[in-house]
Formats: structure tokens, C-alpha cells, sequence
């Protein structure tokens, strides 16, 4: 009972944060997934997994987004969704009621597999996958000092210079209208 | 040990133009003196493969019960094939560095260089059809990459992507085959499918040797799959010497011959590889004695005589026309390579525009009559000796029509070599500019080919050996150099055709007597020009794709939103499909 | 239908996944996209744990879902950079106005 409990407020909290306007309360609704979920892994027995989750989910990657969302700076208003809400509604909807209906009825039963621990899974039959995560880390550092290495000397597109110089007619015009609308 | 012969022998270009692309373009001569390096070991290395000629797997890496095994066989097919590959690569790699000095992206081109030469390496080794395929794949890209090298240039890209369209169109039957065999053979290997060919239905069985057929038209320019080939030619002279002349194209005439055995006994099969052959042999000559760029006279023989090697598979004459295979191969890089040196110096590929350079040049016009002799096929050049293997094949065991139609095709292919060499070598000067001889790269590559195009038919004994001994599926003869010299030179039939091909040479250096017959055909040689119909049909072919794709962008909407409704479409159309248990 | 912890855990999964649709679906906002892939994978991880607990192979469940934090986290952290430099460069994180492979 507390389980599911748990796991329906998450996905609640998952929800508040798609559907709030603020990016900031936004990334906070998401910290507050991170934390029940992490609860969620403590009561399943999966003790290191909770406290990873805890620290990366609701910790690291919250201060990243706050990060990015200080210096990004929030845009003004709402926006509007591109594609019919009922529509996006209907297709989310769609795989889950065919993977439920597929997986929810099954009942496994619990395999006999001699247990061993963390370590000798993470370190000896899975070494592969740690090589993988290090090569992983290592192109996410390559990928960011590449965008940052962009952003000093960026590459000149049509398209860029374009673009600019849309954003600054657009930028004029909202000058102008607030002119016109102080002389009023 | 074979393992890392076959390995590093497609490995070892690969990582050459990797280290050349990662130096970078700022160090040109670098760059230059890295890929002929690379050109030298990987070509002397891929020697190494003959000590380990045999019919048997020498590596076979399993992929998982979805793809089978990937396998590596050098058989005699395979290795020498491989050994052009890398030698005739490192020619034109040598010959680059002076043909391309000063120009730029030198990285982009030995790089694409350097991973077709492996990519054809491991197409020709392998012993997995869907290896092969994926190999077939890789080169029709860098012929697609390298046809479009200057791409500021809009007449190669759209003969790069004319190539691509036309060649990727024909990978379609080989991935049929491949599919097919793995379906009712549950294997992907050669090997099982020659030697259980009779398993499959006979319909199945001739949809694939069609299907097959198809593939090998397109990637070799057969009739009516031909126009590529002459539109390539905007590539850089040493790609078309390599790609267009002494690798790419023979894949079609290798994947013919690889399952001959499989394929000989299916209805109507061999009627029709003799027939493309013939079509294209003819058809081809004729539109070279019209042709006045150079390169693309060269194109046109190229179909032609890949038209002469089919028409020997078709015949049956599998030892004859890999003999031809290898004998092209040198000699057509030659005169690609020697027209690459005039090009480079004259500065136009209108041989009207030429004249007279032999008294300029000497060294490239030796060179050029060497491989022109070989192209018409006139004695001690390699060419003699296949051309009248292979007529010698089609005349015992195909039928006489087409034999009559080669031996025409060998009069024209005389009539059009001897008209190449009069207009660009010889006659009065049309053009004022200094010339200067090859730079000393290209005689490099000049004079190693001609002497192979002189001396390679003294192997005719061990190659046929070879081959011979390492495919047992195709009960080949093998026979002694001596013994077969023999027979060539005391063949009527031989002498028959010398005497067609001097006379066609001679009627054209004759042809101010026949002006009146000339003019009379002056509206066929326009009908010829404009490629008897063909172009106009591939640029209606092209013309409806591209409409196709165009009104296909309009789903292309740019925005996220859709872009991901359109995925999660495509999962719930798969998790439909796995629920209801397909 | 019984709900064993198991039952409960592959709703959670469900739930999980269709909101971070939804969310890839509807959102406009750079960040707001990073948010909804972020969903998408915890709804992996909670479906990598709960097949470890039910086949009693925890650490298993656990040393999969550790890689697939990783990866994520790296996800998150080149997209944030990305977000930022094009409001940097280009002034909008809407990702209408940065549309421009239209047709």
C-alpha cells in the first residue's frame, strides 16, 4: 500500500513539473520525483541504486538545471503547444495501454539465482559496461569543451545571421510598441 | 598467420587514410609523401595473401543467429582480385601526389581513397553474402564521395549522385539474394549456397540469378544500366583510373563469376549474361568512335569490355574472362592514368582540342600506345592473349551469333583506340600552350603498369592454377603457360580476329576515302551522341524521383513535437506487432 | 489483479513513461525537453529495478541501472550546455523560432 502510494504521487509530481509554466518550480517538481522515486528503490530493496538516485537525480542534476536556468534566464509567457493537446493526450496514451495490457498481467516467479554482491556484479561480470560509462564520461567532457569552444568563436551560417537579425527586428519592434505606449 | 595477412591487408589502407585525414590539410606534402607510403606497404603487403590461397575459412567472427557469420575465405577469385585492389590503389595513390598538388581537402581524398581500397579488399574476400553487401555498400559510397569530390561543381555532384542512384538501385538484387539464401538455407555463406543451390525451388532459384544479374549490370554499367559510368568521369583522373576502371566495376563481373556454378543449370540465365554482354560490348564501341572527350572514350571502352568478360561468363569461360578481368584492369588504369598526365598538362579533355603532343610528351605517348595495343588487343601485350581467350571461349561453347557480334565489337574497339591515339598524340599541333612531360610520380605509376600490361600474360599458367585449386565448386582447368600460348597462337580463329582489328584500324586512318559513307551516317553518329535514347530516359527516371521526394517534404515539418509523435507512432505500430505475437 | 510489488513498480513505469511523453510531445522549452527526457529515464531505471527484484538478481537490476544514470546524466548535462549557448547565439530556447529545416 505505501508502495504504490508512493509511486502514484510520483508520478504526479512528474506531472506538475511538465505541466508548470516556470522552469524554475519546474526543476524543482523534478527534484521531488527524484527524491520519492529514490524512497521507491529503498522499499524495493535496491539500497545503492536509492542513494545514487538521490544524490544524482535530486541533487547534481537539479543544480545543474538551476545552473542553466539562472544563466539561460526564464522566458516571459506561457507557450502554447505545437501539437493538439487531445492528440498528444491520445498518443502518449496509446503504448501504455498496449504494454499494460501485455505486461501487467504477468506474474513471474522468483528465479532461484545464487546472489552475489554489488561489487563482484559491477566490477567482474559487468567490467564491460563500467569501460563504457568511463568512455561515456569521457566524450560528455569532449562533447562540452566542444560546445564551449563553439560558443567563443562560433561558425557563421546564413541561417544564424539570419536569424539574428530577425530577433533583432522583433527586438524593435517591441521597443517601438513600448515607446508608442509610454507617449499614450 | 593468414588471419592477420587477410586483416592487415584490408586493414592496413584503412588506417592509412585515417593517419593521412587526421594530419590534416595544412601540411599538404605531408600528407602526399603518408599516403604513398601507405600506398607502397599496403600493396606489397597484400602480397603476402598468396602463400595463403586456399578454399578454405580463414576467419569467421559469429554476429549472432540474425546475421550469421562474417567470414573471410581467400580463394584464388578473391586474392588476386584483392592484389589489383591494392596495387593498382597504390598506383593511382602515387600518382595523386602530382596530380593533385595544389589542390585542396587532400584529406577528404586519400581518406575516401584509402576506405575504398579496403572496402574492395574485404568485398572481394569475403565469404558472407551479407559481408559482401556491406563492403558492396561502403564502395558504392566513396565512388559516390569521390565522383563528387569537387563539389563546388555541379556537373559532379550530379554525377555523383546519378552513380549512387543507379549503382545502390542494383545492391537491391544482391540484398534480395542474401535475404533469400539465409531464408531457405538458414546460411549466409558462399560457400553453402554453391553447394546447396539445388535446395532452393527453381522459381526462388532464378529470381536470385536474375536478381543477382541486376545487381552486377548496375554496379559494372551493362546495358541498360550503363549512363553512370561516362557521367563519372568528372572525378579526379587517378579515382576514375581506380574506381571506374580496375576496381569498382569489376565487382559486378566478380559477384558473376563467384556463383556461376549456382546459376548455370537456371533457364535462360546464361542467354541473358551472353546477350547484356553483347549489347553492351557493341553498343559501347559504338559510342566511343563518336566521342570526343577523352575520358569518356574511355568510359565507353571500359562498358565495352566488362561487356567482353560477361559474355564469357555467359559462355562458360570463367578462366577466360577473370584473365580478361586482370588484364583490363592494368591495362585500362594505364591509359587513365596516361590520360590523367595529358589532362594535367593540356588542361582540357577535348581531344579536338589536342594534337601533336607525342613530340611533347614522348614518355606518356609510349606509355598510352602500349595500353592502346593492349586495348585492341594486338600481340605481346596481356590484352592479345585474353581477348582471344575469351573468343576462343564464346566460339566453342556460345553461340555463333554472338561470336560474330564480339569479333565486329573487336574491329570497332580497334577502330576507336587507333582514333584516341591519332587525335591526342599525333597529327598537327591545335594547341599553342608549352607542355611539359609527366612529372616523375606519375611515370612512376606509368611505367610500373605498362610492364605489367607487357609481361602479366606470362602468368597465365600460375593464375589459372590458382584459381583452379581453390574453388572447387567450379571444376575449372587449370592449364600450363606454355600450353596455352600454344593454343592461342595456333588458333585460326586468333588470326581472324588480328586481321579484323588491323583492318578496322586501318579504315579509319584511311577514312578521307570514305567521306561520302561518313556523312551519309551523320545523323545516326548524332543519334549515338545523344546516347541512343538512354540519357532521356534516366533524366526522366531521375526526374520523377526527385519529384517523388518533393512532395514527400512537406511532412518534414521541422518542429519537435511531430518529429516524436511520429516516433512513438512507429512504437506503438511494433508493440502492436510483438502483442499480437508476429 | 493482484498487486504484488512487482504489478505496482510496472505502473510506475507506465505512468512514468507516458508523462515524459506527454512532456516531449507538448514542450516548447529547451529545458522544459531536458525535463521530459529526464522523466523518460527515471521510468527506466524504476523498470530496471523492479525486474531485479522480481528474478532476485538485485545487484544485477542495480549495476544496469548505475550505467543508465550515467549516460543519462551526461545527457542532461550536454543538452543544458547546448540549451544555453543557443540562447546565447541565437536569443530563443522556443524551439518553433529555431525551426529551420522546414521542408
Amino acid at each position: 500500500m505505501p508502495l504504490l502510494l508512493l509511486v502514484i504521487v510520483t508520478i504526479l509530481f512528474a506531472f506538475q513539473s511538465i505541466r508548470v509554466s516556470r522552469l524554475m518550480i519546474s526543476a524543482l517538481w523534478l527534484a521531488g520525483a527524484s527524491a520519492l522515486l529514490s524512497l521507491v528503490f529503498y522499499i524495493m530493496g535496491a539500497y545503492t541504486i536509492a542513494v545514487i538516485e538521490l544524490s544524482v537525480g535530486a541533487g547534481l542534476v537539479t543544480v545543474l538545471f538551476v545552473f542553466a536556468i539562472t544563466i539561460a534566464g526564464e522566458e516571459p509567457g506561457e507557450l502554447r503547444s505545437l501539437i493538439p493537446r487531445p492528440l498528444a493526450v491520445a498518443i502518449a496514451i496509446l503504448p501504455l495501454v498496449v504494454l499494460g495490457w501485455y505486461a501487467l498481467p504477468l506474474t513471474l516467479a522468483h528465479l532461484p539465482v545464487p546472489e552475489t554482491s554489488l561489487a563482484n556484479i559491477l566490477w567482474q561480470q559487468r567490467a564491460l559496461d563500467v569501460f563504457v560509462q568511463v568512455v561515456l564520461i569521457f566524450s560528455g567532457v569532449l562533447g562540452l569543451l566542444g560546445v564551449l569552444e563553439e560558443a567563443k568563436a562560433p561558425l557563421k551560417y546564413p541561417a544564424v545571421d539570419e536569424f539574428a537579425a530577425k530577433r533583432e527586428r522583433e527586438l524593435q519592434a517591441l521597443h517601438q510598441q513600448s515607446i508608442e505606449k509610454e507617449s499614450i | 598467420m593468414a588471419i592477420w595477412a587477410a586483416l592487415l591487408t584490408i586493414g592496413l589502407p584503412w588506417l592509412g587514410g585515417l593517419c593521412v585525414w587526421m594530419v590534416g590539410d595544412k601540411r599538404p606534402r605531408l600528407q602526399h609523401t603518408l599516403a604513398s607510403g601507405f600506398a607502397v606497404v599496403g600493396g606489397l603487403f597484400s602480397l603476402t595473401l598468396l602463400r595463403f590461397v586456399g578454399a578454405k575459412t580463414i576467419l569467421s567472427v559469429p554476429m549472432g543467429a540474425a546475421f550469421g557469420d562474417f567470414t573471410l575465405v581467400a580463394d584464388g577469385l578473391g586474392v588476386y582480385l584483392a592484389l589489383i585492389a591494392a596495387i593498382v590503389g597504390g598506383l593511382a595513390v602515387i600518382f595523386s601526389n602530382d596530380y593533385m598538388k595544389g589542390e585542396a581537402q587532400l584529406g577528404r581524398y586519400y581518406a575516401l581513397t584509402f576506405l575504398f581500397v579496403g572496402a574492395m579488399i574485404g568485398l572481394v574476400l569475403s565469404g558472407s553474402l551479407l559481408l559482401m553487401f556491406i563492403f558492396w555498400e561502403i564502395t558504392a559510397f566513396c565512388s559516390y564521395a569521390l565522383i563528387s569530390f569537387h563539389n563546388d561543381d555541379p556537373k559532379a555532384v550530379a554525377g555523383g549522385i546519378k552513380a549512387l542512384i543507379m549503382t545502390q538501385l542494383g545492391g537491391i538484387g544482391l540484398l534480395a539474394g542474401a535475404i533469400t539464401s539465409y531464408v531457405y538455407l538458414n546460411s549466409y555463406q558462399i560457400d553453402a549456397f554453391l553447394s546447396r543451390a539445388e535446395a532452393l525451388p527453381p522459381s526462388v532459384l532464378s529470381l536470385v540469378a536474375f536478381g543477382f544479374l541486376l545487381a552486377a549490370m548496375a554496379k559494372s554499367a551493362q546495358v541498360p544500366f550503363q549512363t553512370w559510368l561516362p557521367d563519372a568521369m568528372e572525378a579526379p583522373t587517378p579515382i576514375s583510373a581506380l574506381i571506374h576502371a580496375a576496381t569498382m566495376v569489376n565487382a559486378g563481373v566478380y559477384l558473376l563469376a563467384r556463383f556461376f556454378p549456382a546459376f548455370e543449370a537456371v533457364p535462360g540465365w546464361r542467354l541473358a549474361v551472353i546477350t547484356v554482354g553483347l549489347i553492351s560490348a557493341l553498343f559501347a564501341a559504338l559510342m566511343a568512335v563518336v566521342n570526343n572527350d577523352l575520358k569518356r572514350v574511355l568510359a565507353y571502352s571500359t562498358i565495352s569490355q566488362l561487356g567482353y568478360m560477361v559474355y564469357a561468363i555467359g559462355a562458360g569461360a570463367i578462366l577466360a574472362s577473370q584473365f580478361h578481368l586482370l588484364s583490363h584492369s592494368l591495362f585500362k588504369a594505364l591509359l587513365f592514368l596516361g590520360a590523367g598526365a595529358v589532362i594535367h598538362t593540356v588542361g582540357t579533355r577535348d581531344m579536338l582540342e589536342m594534337g601533336g603532343l607525342g613530340r611533347r610528351m614522348p614518355f606518356v605517348r609510349a606509355v598510352f600506345v602500349v595500353g592502346a595495343l593492349a586495348l585492341a588487343g594486338l600481340p605481346i601485350t596481356n590484352g592479345f592473349f585474353s581477348k582471344e581467350l575469351i573468343l576462343e571461349g564464346g566460339l566453342a561453347h556460345g553461340p555463333l551469333w554472338a561470336y560474330l557480334g564480339m569479333i565486329l565489337g573487336a574491329m570497332i574497339t580497334g577502330l576507336y583506340t587507333i582514333r584516341m591515339v591519332t587525335l591526342v598524340f599525333y597529327g598537327d599541333s591545335r594547341l599553342f600552350k608549352a607542355e611539359h612531360d609527366a612529372p616523375g610520380a606519375m611515370r612512376l605509376s606509368l611505367f610500373v603498369l605498362a610492364l605489367g600490361t607487357l609481361t602479366t600474360w606470362l602468368l597465365v599458367g600460375p593464375f589459372s592454377r590458382i584459381l583452379a585449386e581453390s574453388l572447387p565448386f567450379h571444376h575449372l582447368h587449370a592449364e600450363g603457360t606454355l600450353m596455352v600460348l600454344v593454343e592461342v597462337i595456333s588458333a585460326p580463329a586468333t588470326w581472324i580476329a588480328v586481321a579484323l582489328i588491323l583492318g578496322g584500324m586501318l579504315a579509319w586512318l584511311n577514312r578521307a576515302r570514305f567521306g561520302s559513307l561518313i556523312g551519309k551516317l551523320g545523323t545516326f553518329s548524332d543519334f549515338l551522341q545523344s546516347g541512343m535514347g538512354f540519357e532521356w530516359l534516366n533524366r526522366q527516371i531521375i526526374r520523377v524521383t526527385q519529384s517523388t521526394t518533393a512532395s514527400l517534404r512537406r511532412t518534414q515539418t521541422g518542429l519537435l513535437g511531430w518529429n516524436v509523435v511520429g516516433i512513438i507512432a512507429g512504437l506503438i505500430v511494433v508493440l502492436v506487432l510483438v502483442a499480437i505475437g508476429i | 489483479m493482484n498487486l504484488t510489488p512487482f504489478s505496482i513498480a510496472l505502473i510506475g513505469v507506465l505512468g512514468l513513461l507516458g508523462v515524459g511523453l506527454y512532456g516531449l510531445m507538448i514542450s516548447r522549452n529547451l529545458i522544459k525537453i531536458v525535463v521530459a527526457l529526464q522523466i523518460l529515464v527515471k521510468a527506466a531505471l524504476l523498470g530496471l529495478v523492479a525486474a531485479g527484484s522480481i528474478s532476485n538478481q538485485i545487484n544485477l537490476g542495480q549495476s544496469l541501472a548505475i550505467t543508465v544514470l550515467v549516460a543519462d546524466t551526461v545527457v542532461a548535462v550536454i543538452g543544458m550546455a547546448l540549451a544555453v549557448q543557443i540562447r546565447r547565439q541565437l536569443g530563443s530556447m522556443d524551439v518553433k523560432e529555431l525551426s529551420s529545416l522546414r521542408g
